[in-house]
């Protein structure tokens, strides 16, 4: 029992989910009516989505030592080329995947960067974040693109009574299944297990023959694909195109990640901490607004949060670190 | 560890939400609809954004409404300035809350539409205020309305010019409906009176004063500067600072007749010069009050209007220091917002 | 065990003494009732092997830890240090294995760090130059011959004028009376050996403590006057240096004998496994070699004579300048991940930076380099255990972090991760370096065993005895130039240093 529970403690995302039940339960004391009702719960899993699945992304990059300070502006770019795909009479279908493989090739120019250039992936991505974010807001015309959503925003609507088996959203369960996806192949392959080594020891990962190059580019590639599929549950949000969308999402994902247990210096984070985290920020987002809270201390309370939950989990950890030493 | 991710998520969902329905259909059930009269309408106001002197006298004029009409008003708006997805989220959260109405100022005609339709489905009524929205879904649209507003400056406009002269439009950017109302409703005014003939009117000033200045000095120098041109309009505040700032680099503020929009500290300075002739302001603080006093119409079971107009006023250098147009343009924020 | 091994007139004659240390991390005892005591005027050698307690005595020490139980004394009075300051007050400095200075620093800024001297609030350079001058000097009369310039970037320093400057820095705190060591000498080339005991010896003579830790016994059979022995936490053995042999001090260390710490068994050499022709490496060349299946062959030489730049350049991690490497017929472009296909493996030197993933399980590391798509943690840890009762590597389980395990248990992953990827040619950088005695007759036991069962063994060294032990050919690096591969028998030590250190 007591190795179980040792077990449990060691945990990467047992912080994050003691954080989230507190200020679940916190919340829930004091609007009890409103914010314990299940249409809450549904609603903030369904406003996590977009936040989730980019954080999938930036936990694989973060984990292999990398950042992507990008990805708000992928994310942004993506409702515009999704707009445009379905204002030029594509169907929703190609219209979205369009934007993927948009979102999926500015990942990709991101890590042939990071890997031929050998800049900084902090350097590279602040770069490449302005530069999307411009690609934006010149393919919008500089302005938000009606497009009609032809079914693309009930991925992100609150399910209609007939399809009440789903309990929630389509992209909740996009944003789950990719997780799954993503903690599986992490753990269950090689690709997985060289991305934790590369982040942990690069140079030992050379040595072992990992490549390197390859899997920098395959790892920004595929936050690309991330970020460009939140970027179609974004615009299933918005219903237009937005090329101001998004400003500070990526701060708000690393937020997401660091809190789940990621280390900006790379090899450590896990998928579902990564989740637990974003989930834990939309929890305080809607419950300063269900207590409401005026702007200002929602953010005050959002950054103490964050570095209170990183502090914890730092302290939770030292006892162990400490018992190397001889 | 992947089974465990999925089960820890599901269980999560689906432990939080079975647990806590009971309570609050009991709660509800108590509450009862006798009940709801007694206790005060809850209304939640989302504006465009928080900082801007706009909303704070749109807050303002919300306050002095429940104050008036004993509801509780709640005001918040998305923590970026104009960020669309936060306000959505909004929309979103507060249906999630029952509270009674919304009143929404939405930042885009098309991306609203969805989340008033949500509230609308679970009961919630939705008053728009400021901007339109495109659909059925809301009870009432209370606005400037802006068609009215253009014929306001094209009437004056008319009466500086002593009914004769060449004029020019700088329109603000494609897209906008309100701006292009006010347009419209200054060229229709001016269409009655013959001997004022429009000499450019499809120009855009572009988003920013930048852009607004650029286009505005061009269009100057293309009809030919003051010999020509007798007078300007311009639909908002950015293009009108954007024009106010071209007339003083080619030395012809004053000797054109200059209509804008819209008041901030450095037109009303404009104003004071006599660089501007008139401005047309709208009433944010009417339109908090509005707002909310039409949502609790409607929560009462009184009808309301489709349209309301909340009016706009004109300023020019002999009426902008009397007290009703210093109300305007200076609203006593503090005495309802207690800071 | 707690029969004190320091009798009465000791305690008076001691400078810095210990009695009754406890110290425990977590589950782990690392201290238990540790005596200790070392005079002014000597250089006390302070054994044991890895794990043993060494550095948590000198920590205590110096006031980067606290001890649970037990006290301290220091020039006959109570000595309780709360934290390294407080110690260096006291006239206790420790100068890490590692030397803790920035790279981006002046030697003299690097002196002076933390006790700027300036002048109208800006820096006093020229006095702070002269100060690092004189502090060097009278560490080492010929600091200059050492090419250590006070206005230097310390990153254009060798490890060992970056040891001395270390020292240094150390003694300039006010009244220096114990100076600690840490294995000063782990990442020394034998003329910086020199120096640096030149300097220590008149340290000496100035009646200076010094507490010299170090795992190369025969270096402090020559520097030491006075050892102490840890063993498992404790102190088991106390002694004039002049009365102790390496047999001795090794039996103390480990608890047994080690006869065989060179295991040897009979070696047929076969084919060639790989061949260098005319290779020039960053570090400079030619280096011609030839290793054949069966064989040991040890490299010897300078710290910085390219030897390590040599592996590297084979294993395909860094490039080649002119000249082929041959691998079987191969003779293509190499990585590292066509070398492990080829069966070429190679140890890093540097097991913290480049060998191992320290954050990462034994498991993992052991595993790396060669992973099929789809990986089963069940089926890894069943083998990374496997791996671990052969190599007999000391650990809670295969889930375990690397970075946590002691410095010979850790070199043995990473010799895991060779041997279960099967390679047939071993590229050994610097094998047992910082490792405890009984670890390195272990890997000296596995190396012998590879070479019989006709694997090829190319083994880089600084330490001879080891060379000599194990290989069965030594080439002679200097300067980029590698010299013809000879039979152990027909080289002695005393040629094989000459060879290194003088260019032909």
């Amino acid at each position: 029992m007591r190795a179980f529970i040792e077990r449990l403690l060691s945990r990467p995302w047992f912080g994050p989910l003691g954080a989230l039940l507190a200020v679940y339960l916190l919340f829930a004391g004091l609007r009890p009516d409103t914010f314990a009702h299940a249409g809450n719960l549904e609603m903030m899993a369904r406003q996590t989505v977009v936040v989730a699945i980019c954080a999938v992304g930036m936990t694989l990059i973060m984990i292999k030592g990398g950042i992507d300070l990008s990805v708000g502006s992928v994310v942004a770019l993506t409702t515009v080329v999704v707009a445009r795909g379905l204002q030029a009479g594509l169907s929703p279908w190609t219209a979205a995947a369009l934007g993927v493989a948009a979102a999926a090739s500015c990942g990709a120019l991101n890590g042939i960067l990071v890997a031929g250039l050998r800049i900084t992936p902090f350097i590279v991505t602040l770069g490449t974040m302005s530069i999307m974010r411009g690609v934006a807001k010149g393919l919008a015309g500089e302005q938000k693109i009606d497009a009609n959503a032809a079914g693309l925003d009930e991925w992100m609507a609150i399910l209609p009574p007939e399809y009440g088996f789903l309990v929630v959203s389509p992209g909740v369960w996009l944003a789950l299944g990719l997780s799954a996806l993503a903690a599986g192949a992490l753990v269950y392959t090689r690709y997985g297990r060289h991305i934790v080594a590369i982040g942990s020891n690069e140079r030992a990962a050379r040595l072992c023959g990992v490549p390197v190059a390859r899997v920098t580019v395959m790892t920004y590639a595929l936050a690309g694909v991330l970020a460009g599929m939140a970027g179609v549950m974004e615009f299933g949000t918005l219903t237009v195109g937005d090329p101001t969308d998004s400003l500070g999402l990526e701060l708000e994902v690393i937020a997401a990640v660091v809190i789940g247990g990621g280390s900006l210096s790379g090899g450590q984070g896990s998928i579902a901490g990564s989740l637990l985290g974003a989930l834990l920020m939309t929890v305080i987002k809607t419950g300063c607004t269900h207590v409401g809270v005026p702007n200002w201390v929602q953010e005050i309370l959002t950054g103490v949060i964050i570095v209170v939950a990183v502090a914890l989990d730092r302290w939770r950890q030292q006892p162990r670190q400490s018992s190397s030493a001889h | 560890m992947l089974c465990r991710v999925v089960g820890l998520a599901c269980f999560f969902l689906s432990v939080l939400g079975a647990c806590s329905k009971e309570p609050t259909k009991a709660g509800l059930a108590g509450d009862g609809s006798a009940a709801a009269e007694t206790k005060a309408l809850r209304i939640a106001v989302i504006p465009k954004g928080t900082t801007h002197e706009f909303w704070k006298a749109v807050h303002a004029g919300a306050v002095k409404a429940s104050r008036e009409l004993k509801v509780a008003v709640t005001y918040k708006g998305p923590l970026k300035e104009d960020d669309l997805k936060q306000q959505i989220d909004l929309v979103q959260n507060f249906t999630a809350q029952k509270v009674d109405g919304i009143v929404l100022a939405p930042l885009n005609d098309k991306a609203l539409r969805g989340p008033v339709k949500g509230a609308k489905r679970s009961g919630i009524p939705v008053v728009v205020i400021d901007s339109a929205l495109q659909g059925e879904d809301h009870q009432s649209f209370v606005a400037t309305d802006n068609r009215k507003a253009g014929a306001l400056a094209g009437e004056r406009m008319a009466k500086l010019l002593g009914e004769k002269g060449g004029i020019i439009v700088l329109r603000y950017q494609e897209g906008s409906a309100s701006t292009a109302n006010r347009e419209k409703g200054f060229i229709d005014a001016i269409g009655k009176h013959e001997g004022v003939e429009i000499l450019s009117s499809n120009r855009y000033g572009g988003a920013t004063t930048e852009s607004a200045f650029k286009a505005a000095e061009s269009l100057l120098a293309a009809q030919g500067g003051p010999d020509k041109v007798a007078g300007v309009f311009c639909p908002n505040e950015s293009t009108t600072f954007g024009m106010l700032l071209a007339l003083r680099k080619t030395g012809a503020a004053g000797k054109i007749k200059f209509v804008g929009f819209d008041a901030s500290q450095k037109l009303i300075d404009g104003l004071k010069q006599k660089h501007i002739d008139a401005l047309v302001v709208q009433d944010p603080f009417n339109m908090g009050y509005l707002g909310v006093k039409t949502m609790v119409q409607h929560l009462r079971g009184q009808s309301v209007k489709k349209l309301i107009d909340t009016g706009a006023k004109l300023v020019d250098p002999t009426n902008m220091d009397s007290p009703a147009m210093k109300q305007l343009l200076a609203p006593d924020l503090k005495r309802w917002l207690g800071e | 065990m707690s029969e004190s091994l320091i009798e009465g007139p000791e305690a008076e004659a001691s400078l810095v003494s210990a009695r009754g240390l406890d110290k425990r991390f977590g589950l782990t005892r690392a201290l238990q009732g540790v005596e200790f005591s070392a005079r002014a005027g000597e250089i006390h050698a302070v054994l044991g092997e890895n794990g043993a307690g060494k550095s948590t005595l000198m920590k205590i020490l110096a006031g980067v830890i606290r001890p649970d139980a037990g006290e301290l004394s220091l020039g006959g009075e109570a000595y309780q240090p709360n934290d390294p300051a407080a110690a260096q007050r006291a006239g206790v400095a420790i100068v890490h294995q590692e030397p803790q200075l920035c790279e981006h620093l002046t030697v003299s800024e690097n002196m002076s760090l933390g006790a700027e001297q300036t002048r109208g609030g800006l820096l006093d350079r020229r006095a702070m130059e002269q100060h690092a001058r004189r502090a060097l000097q009278e560490l080492l009369p010929d600091a200059e011959a050492m090419s250590i310039r006070p206005e230097q970037l310390l990153a254009e320093l060798g490890p060992g004028p970056r040891q001395l400057v270390a020292i240094a820095r150390a003694l300039a705190s006010a009244d220096c009376r114990v100076l600690i060591l840490d294995e000063p000498t782990s990442s020394l080339a034998r003329s910086d050996v020199e120096h640096l005991f030149a300097a220590l010896r008149r340290l000496r003579e100035r009646g200076l403590c010094i507490v010299y830790i170090s795992h190369f016994l025969e270096e402090v059979m020559r520097i030491a006057d006075r050892y102490t022995v840890l063993r498992d936490g404790a102190a088991v053995g106390l002694g004039e240096v002049a009365d102790a042999t390496l047999d001795e001090w090794i039996r103390l260390m480990v608890g047994r004998d080690v006869r065989d710490l060179y295991p040897r068994s009979e070696h047929q050499s076969g084919e060639v496994a790989l061949e260098l022709d005319d290779v020039w490496t960053g570090a400079g060349g030619p280096a011609p070699l030839t290793l054949r299946r069966g064989e040991v062959l040890g490299i010897a030489g300078l710290v910085g004579a390219g030897r390590t730049e040599l592996l590297r350049a084979v294993f395909g991690l860094d490039g080649v300048r002119r000249g082929q490497i041959r691998v079987g017929a191969y003779a293509g472009p190499a990585s590292p991940a066509i070398r492990l296909n080829q069966g070429v493996g190679m140890l890093s030197e540097d097991r913290q930076a480049e060998g191992l993933a320290a954050t990462m399980s034994i498991r993992d590391n052991i595993i790396l380099s060669k992973l099929r798509a789809f990986v089963w943690p069940r089926r890894a840890r069943r083998e990374a255990t496997r791996w671990i009762e052969k190599l007999d590597i000391a650990c809670r389980d295969p889930d375990q972090r690397v970075g946590e395990l002691s410095g010979g248990n850790q070199q043995k992953v990473a010799l895991a991760r060779l041997l279960r990827h099967d390679v047939d040619v071993l590229l050994l950088d610097e094998p047992t370096r910082g490792i405890d005695v009984a670890s390195r007759a272990q890997i000296y036991g596995l190396i012998d065993d590879l070479a019989s069962r006709g694997r090829a063994v190319l083994m880089v060294s600084s330490y001879l005895p080891e060379l000599f032990g194990v290989c069965d050919r030594i080439a002679v690096m200097c300067r980029g130039r590698l010299g013809v591969a000879r039979p152990v028998a027909d080289l002695d030590p005393e040629s094989v240093l000459h060879e290194a250190a003088v260019a032909s």
